[in-house]
């Protein structure tokens, strides 16, 4: 049943095929990008309140209002990283939970419909 | 890289060497394996043999642990299955996959993620297997077997796949509704799109396969045309 490469349709639809798989984009499973996203997020979310800190005793300890103001800007900074630490590991952990539960959801979805199909039938219900 | 294989056909679907794991205990141990374009090849063992594993590594579902997985010539490992699915790789996974609580349009809709137009998907779908039409309001999880069998087969091939994966076709179904899905498989090799196919039941399949392979723990330890390896079945089904 091989077909040979002289087919017209064929050849389109394989060379197609080929553009398709070379067009696409691959990423190294190793460095998947949830989970940089949830590294960067508990970075952020140390890191910033940190940041933050120092400026709040920099601004303290500083005299001129010039100094003052690099470490009010500095701990305004160390805030904008944790809130976006904090939305970068909400973000990529919600995707992994999301993929999880809508597995779960499909597969509870076609025990209950083959439950309900068995029951219609008359069998015996498991 | 295009490989020709024996017959002269290009290569689509290429494993050197797949390895995979499900957690700490690897379940495939260097599979090789390629299929042609237009061709069918089957994948043939007993229950454990890592048959489905292969599949799903190929469709992007499970993670390599070695070895090159290569599409059309081109070195995939780590790909997206939506990436795969988009270009044309279609995997019908074993279980049937439809969406049981939708309707059998609903789930026809769900092939339209190619750009092609619903209604050319339907045309096609009811062309194929007639009985989908009077069943095209019915909620799939209530049909038949067979007929949620069909209709995952027609919203695979509504996609216009390039290769076809077919995990267990038969399972559960009535001999006449497997020949009849394996007419359609091959009618649809016809068309040129390879299909790798992985039964457990082999007469049907090897009736319209080009080749077959056979697997035991997980590693293929034959390849060759069906009559040969219809002869090794029992084999590899009883060990020794």
């Amino acid at each position: 049943m091989s077909v040979t490469m002289n087919n017209d349709g064929t050849d389109a639809r394989v060379e197609q095929f080929k553009a398709e798989v070379a067009g696409m984009r691959l990423r190294d499973p190793a460095t998947g990008l949830d989970r940089l996203l949830l590294r960067l997020g508990v970075l952020g979310m140390i890191g910033g309140p940190l940041l933050a800190l120092v400026g709040y005793f920099l601004s303290h300890s500083a005299t001129g209002p010039l100094q003052q103001r690099d470490a009010i800007v500095q701990a305004i900074l160390g805030l904008a990283i944790t809130v976006a630490g904090a939305a970068l590991y909400v973000k990529a952990s919600l995707a992994g939970f999301l993929r999880f539960w809508m597995a779960r959801f499909v597969y509870e979805q076609q025990a209950q419909a083959d439950r309900l199909a068995k029951a219609v039938k008359g069998g015996p219900t498991a | 890289m295009s490989v020709n294989g024996q017959n002269g056909e290009e290569t689509l679907v290429e494993l050197r060497g797949v390895r995979a794991a499900y957690g700490t205990i690897e379940v495939l141990h260097g599979v090789d394996l390629r299929v042609g374009a237009g061709e069918v090849m089957a994948v043939l063992g007993p229950n454990g043999a890592g048959k489905s594993t292969t599949l799903k590594v190929l469709a992007g579902l499970h993670p390599l642990a070695g070895g090159d997985l290569l599409v059309a010539g081109r070195r995939v490992n780590g790909a997206l299955p939506e990436d795969l699915a988009r270009a044309g790789l279609c995997l019908i996974p074993e279980g049937r996959g439809v969406f049981p609580g939708l309707t059998v349009r609903e789930n026809l809709r769900m092939a339209t993620h190619r750009g092609i137009p619903f209604r050319a998907i339907e045309e096609a779908a009811y062309g194929r297997f007639p009985q989908l039409h009077r069943r095209r309001s019915q909620v799939a999880g209530t049909l038949s077997g067979g007929e949620q069998q069909m209709l995952a087969l027609a919203r695979g091939l509504a996609t216009d796949p390039a290769v076809l994966i077919l995990d267990e076709l038969s399972m559960g179904l009535a001999p006449l509704v497997v020949e009849q899905l394996y007419a359609q498989v091959a009618d649809l090799a016809r068309t040129g799109v390879s299909v790798l196919v992985v039964e457990q039941f082999a007469r049907v399949v090897l009736g319209v396969a080009d080749r077959a392979a056979i697997m035991v723990h997980g590693r293929v330890s034959d390849v060759g045309a069906p009559h040969e390896i219809e002869s090794k079945l029992s084999t590899a089904y009883l060990g020794g």
